[in-house]
C-alpha cells in the first residue's frame, strides 16, 4: 500500500465486518513533535486476548479463503519502517483500537493519501454505520460527525449523490482551512 | 533452472528452506512494495527485495514464489527466518544491489549464463 489512507480504508473494512455501528477515525498531524498519528476506535465485536496477540501475525486471517493476512501487519510494517510504533487493544463485545504513530519527516513514511474519498468511500458503502472523523492539524481541529449530517438530512439517505458531494467539499475545506499556514 | 543453480551460480547464501532449493524457477521480480509485488509478480518466481520484514515470507506464501533474494547483505529479521523455516520459504542472502543481482539472475534465466 502506497498511502496511509489505503491502510485506514482496510483497518476501518475490518471494523465494519466486526459489526461496528460507530467508528472513530482520528488523524493528529504535529509538525512540532514530528509525528503523524492515526487511531481508529470501534464498537464492533472485538477480539480475546489471544486473538489479539495474532493479528500483526501475517499467518494468521480471519478470512478463511487464504492463508494470509497482511492489512494490521502492513501497518505494523509502514510504522515501525518509520520510526514509529503501533498499538491495538481490544475486549470481546466492547471494540477495538488500532492506533500507529508515524515519524512525521521519515523518509520512508507514506503520505496520507487521498484521505478524503477513503472517507466517503467508507460512508457511502456503510450507510447504517456513523462515523466521527477527527483530523488535527497542530493546534487546529477539523471534525465530521456524520451524526450530524443524518441529523441535517433527515429523511434523504447518507449515499445521496448530492450529500456525497457534500460531504467531499466540506471535508476539503476543513482539512484546507486547518492546514493553511498561519 | 532451479533455485540450487542460481544459489551456486552467484554464491548465495541460504538462509531457510535447504530442502526446497530443487524448485524451478519460472521468472523473477524485484521490488519493495509488498502490495506491488503482491498484485504483478507470478507464481514460480524469484522475488529480490531489500525488505526483511516477516511480512515478506507471506507474500511469497501467497504468491508461491520459488524463493526470496534479500540484496546488499541484509540478513532477515528473527521472526521473518522463523516463519520462512515454518513455511518453507527459501530465504538467500547476496551482497550484491538489487541492480546488480537482478540483471544477473536475469541473465542466468535467459540466456543462462551468469
Amino acid at each position: 500500500m502506497l498511502e496511509l489512507s489505503l491502510h485506514i480504508l482496510d483497518i476501518v473494512e475490518n471494523s465494519t465486518r466486526a459489526g461496528a455501528k460507530t467508528v472513530y477515525i482520528t488523524i493528529i498531524e504535529d509538525t512540532i513533535r514530528d509525528v503523524l498519528s492515526v487511531e481508529i476506535k470501534d464498537d464492533g465485536s472485538g477480539m480475546s486476548q489471544d486473538i489479539l496477540e495474532k493479528v500483526s501475525d501475517p499467518f494468521y486471517t480471519t478470512k478463511t479463503v487464504r492463508k494470509v493476512g497482511l492489512g494490521i501487519p502492513m501497518l505494523v510494517q509502514a510504522a515501525e519502517g518509520t520510526d514509529g510504533k503501533f498499538r491495538i487493544e481490544s475486549k470481546g463485545g466492547e471494540g477495538t483500537i488500532v492506533a500507529a504513530e508515524f515519524k512525521f519527516s521519515h523518509i520512508d513514511r507514506q503520505p496520507l493519501g487521498d484521505i478524503i474519498s477513503t472517507l466517503v468511500t467508507l460512508i457511502a458503502g456503510n450507510t447504517d454505520v456513523d462515523f466521527i472523523y477527527r483530523h488535527q492539524h497542530n493546534d487546529r481541529v477539523f471534525i465530521l460527525d456524520t451524526r450530524d449530517v443524518k441529523r441535517e438530512i433527515e429523511d434523504v439517505p447518507i449515499n445521496h449523490p448530492d450529500i456525497l458531494l457534500f460531504i467531499r467539499q466540506h471535508i476539503e475545506e476543513g482539512l484546507k482551512e486547518i492546514r493553511a499556514e498561519v | 533452472m532451479d533455485l540450487e543453480s542460481i544459489v551456486k551460480a552467484l554464491n548465495l547464501k541460504v538462509r531457510s528452506g535447504e530442502d526446497k532449493l530443487g524448485t524451478e524457477v519460472r521468472g523473477g521480480y524485484t521490488g519493495d512494495l509488498l502490495s506491488d509485488v503482491m498484485a504483478n509478480s507470478k507464481e514460480g518466481d524469484i522475488w529480490i527485495t531489500r525488505q526483511v520484514h516477516q511480512n515478506i515470507v507471506a507474500v511469497a506464501s501467497l504468491r508461491d514464489h520459488a524463493g526470496i533474494v534479500l540484496v546488499q547483505g541484509s540478513e532477515p529479521a528473527k521472526d521473518t527466518l522463523e516463519k520462512a523455516i515454518k513455511e518453507g520459504i527459501p530465504i538467500l542472502v547476496s551482497d550484491m544491489s538489487g541492480f546488480e543481482i537482478t540483471g544477473r539472475i536475469y541473465n542466468l534465466l535467459i540466456n543462462k549464463t551468469g
